[in-house]
């Protein structure tokens, strides 16, 4: 959910600097949105939908992950010419590989989970189980990850209230979630804004 | 009660197709970051 906050913080940047060069702020354009949809429907099944993502086997929603990503991959490639797009596809492949390489789950580096988690709850855990069923992540050693670089390894700074370990693969598609956002649609119209003020004010 | 509808309707009127497709922006890029990402949330409400 961590992520969010870059849809977020990209948006009121896009608006903003749109309002601030008198033009209406246009946020970018999808092709194949169908795609989209159906790519995230089996991560929305799988681990964000309270009621089904329990009756999924841990073996049916690694699969589940793994397709999910591919499709949005897809997408993504389809959309790549969007500003931002490049980014955020090169984000979710890495996040890809780091999955596939290590059983269907993206591994969470047990030395950083410890950071942040009493070990009397890691080792309830226990390495190579889920999280949780709302969990992308299965606890690892780092010695046991294949691509340990592109693995859940990075903590989220001291000063933040909310704690979260994040990948190489997510800074790249917060980046690009955010530059889509900020810089919008391209070829906006200049003066647009103006445009609307003095039809708005005609009528 | 009048008036409480009547106001829905004159913001309802201000809905036009360029709100709509910002709001249908922002749920297509929410789900593809949702989708894309896996980072870890532990802070706040912990391991679910």
């Amino acid at each position: 959910m961590i992520l969010l906050l870059s849809v977020v913080v990209g948006a009121l940047t896009g608006w903003g600097l749109a309002r601030w060069q008198g033009r209406i702020w246009q946020p970018p354009s999808f092709q194949y949105p169908a795609l989209l949809v159906i790519g995230f429907l089996p991560q929305w099944l799988a681990f964000y939908f309270e009621p089904t993502r329990r009756l999924f086997s841990d073996e049916v929603a690694s699969a589940c992950l793994v397709l999910s990503q591919t499709l949005l991959l897809g997408f993504a490639g389809l959309n790549i010419s969007l500003s931002g797009l490049p980014f955020l596809a090169l984000g979710l492949a890495l996040n890809l590989l780091v999955i596939v390489a290590n059983g269907g789950f993206m591994p969470l580096v047990a030395e950083s989970a410890a950071r942040l988690l009493p070990q009397d709850i890691l080792n309830l855990i226990g390495y190579g189980e889920r999280i949780s069923h709302a969990s992308k992540d299965i606890l690892m050693m780092e010695s046991a990850i294949r691509f340990p670089w592109l693995a859940d390894r990075f903590v989220s700074p001291d000063y933040f209230s909310y704690r979260f370990i994040f990948s190489l693969g997510d800074v790249w598609i917060a980046i690009g979630a955010f530059l889509l956002l900020a810089v919008g649609r391209k070829h906006t119209p200049q003066g647009a804004l103006g445009k609307e003020h003095d039809q708005q004010n005609h009528s | 009660m009048k008036n409480t509808f009547n106001k829905f309707l004159f913001s309802a009127s201000k809905i036009n197709k360029v709100h709509l497709q910002i709001v249908w922006s922002l749920i297509a890029l929410a789900m593809l970051v949702l989708g894309a990402g896996a980072p870890e949330d532990v802070g706040g409400v912990g391991i679910r």
